[in-house]
């Protein structure tokens, strides 16, 4: 089960980290490289997600 | 016996009924003609017993009935009071042992504005609000993308089939664990409490509490102070989805949300798919400019880098090719060439020496003589 928050959080400091203009090319594509795996398994599990329903039974507790 | 009833045979001494077979045929008639029914009457002689259940008269004008109330049913609710105006639910029966004429009464009702359960509610409302439960500042943040969706409802209620359906549509991608509760009758309370205990113990990121339509007396169990303090004390934010717009519950208030149906609790739990796959393009596309931004800037240092040692070159270029113009210059006004062009001759012999002195030069010698055009041969005379 992905993280969502923890997922796009990466997605965004990765984003801003390679707008920051400051990285050396090797490590520009790295990001990006991550960037778009990222964004591909998220979007691929996104897409392909169907719900899981699980019935927990309720346990009869005497009162 | 055992044949109908012979009306002489019942009338004679010896055929006579004991008084219980008259009571037990009145209670079988009165049973089968009389189902259970509200009844609209007046509170009278009303009496609580120490087993807890109620005894009273409900009476109009013109006459009045025995009425009891079990503790089963009447637990949840505070006494009422003689003169009251209430509706009741009963089935009409036949008290045996005192051969009376007698309500079971199931639900009781004040024709007041919410009656009984107002004031029952009033009362647990304000013991929830002396320990701070229902202040605002309790009320926590819906998780933005949950993973685990927990919903205590009926197993079998249109309320489950509804959040089912929005989660699968907006977002699938969580699980949704399923407590199954009886959410009305007498068992509510305990059932619904012992579900949020269970969920309480399981790795759940939002709950919701739903239940759908309804009447208003069928909503008890979730204005139950017992109910309202377990969801009050549950360790995940809780969407309150009972079902009544107008009736606000006790649960509704503690919860952290409240929504107007079991849907919209649903979509309130639940990020929309399509949004979340829009931001996700959004950032796709941030990425890929920033790459580009990325790689253009390398590219321009590059360019710069290479401007520059051109431009380097260039001058090193420069600064020779002047070197090499002086010394040319000064190569050519060295040039014997230039000292011919003015008039000036050598004289060589055969062996290309030049002839500088007299003594050299003595008569008949032959020599060759070099001027600005060309050379002749000569001889000395």
């Amino acid at each position: 089960m992905p993280e969502f928050s923890k997922q796009l959080e990466r997605l965004e400091a990765i984003v801003r980290r390679l707008e920051a203009e400051d990285l050396d090319l090797d490590e520009a594509l790295k990001l990006f490289e991550e960037g778009v795996e990222r964004l591909r398994v998220a979007r691929e599990q996104l897409t392909q997600a169907e719900l899981k329903v699980k019935k927990v039974l309720e346990i009869e507790s005497p009162s | 016996m055992g044949q109908s009833v012979d009306l002489f045979a019942a009338a004679s001494a010896e055929g006579a009924w004991t008084v219980s077979e008259v009571t037990k045929r009145a209670k079988n008639v009165i049973e089968a003609g009389l189902p259970p029914l509200w009844v609209r009457g007046e509170i009278a002689g009303f009496k609580a017993w120490r087993s807890g259940h109620w005894y009273f008269s409900l009476r109009d004008k013109s006459a009045q009935i025995r009425c009891v109330m079990f503790a089963k049913q009447n637990f949840r609710l505070p006494a009422p009071t003689d003169g009251m105006q209430v509706f009741a639910f009963a089935r009409p029966s036949m008290y045996e042992e005192k051969g009376e004429f007698q309500l079971t009464v199931m639900e009781l009702l004040s024709t007041d504005q919410g009656g009984l359960w107002k004031l029952a509610f009033e009362k647990a409302k304000a013991s929830l609000t002396k320990d701070g439960l229902l202040d605002p500042a309790r009320k926590r943040r819906l998780p933005l993308f949950p993973r685990r969706i927990a919903v205590v409802t009926s197993p079998d209620g249109a309320a489950l089939r509804d959040i089912q359906a929005v989660v699968a549509r907006r977002w699938p991608i969580a699980e949704l664990i399923v407590v199954p509760a009886q959410v009305q009758g007498a068992k509510a309370e305990a059932s619904v409490c012992s579900a949020l205990n269970r969920i309480s113990r399981l790795p759940v990121d939002v709950l919701i509490v739903a239940r759908g339509g309804g009447s208003v007396e069928d909503l008890w169990a979730f204005n139950s102070e017992r109910v309202a303090r377990a969801v009050a004390g549950m360790p995940m934010p809780v969407i309150s989805a009972i079902g009544h717009e107008t009736d606000v519950t006790l649960c509704d208030l503690v919860a952290d949300l409240r929504a107007p149906t079991p849907s919209a609790a649903a979509e309130a739990a639940t990020p929309d798919r399509a949004e979340v796959l829009q931001q996700f393009g959004v950032l796709g596309q941030r990425l890929a400019r920033a790459l580009r931004t990325a790689s253009r800037h390398v590219v321009e240092r590059l360019d710069r880098t290479g401007d520059r040692l051109i431009r380097s070159m260039d001058h090193r270029l420069e600064k020779s090719r002047a070197l090499l113009t002086a010394h040319s210059a000064r190569l050519d006004a060295l040039s014997p060439l230039k000292v011919l062009a003015r008039g000036y001759a050598v004289a060589r012999d055969a062996d290309g020496n030049v002839l500088k002195r007299v003594a050299q030069l003595p008569s008949g010698k032959e020599f060759r003589l070099r001027v600005t055009d060309g050379e002749r041969d000569a001889r000395v005379q």
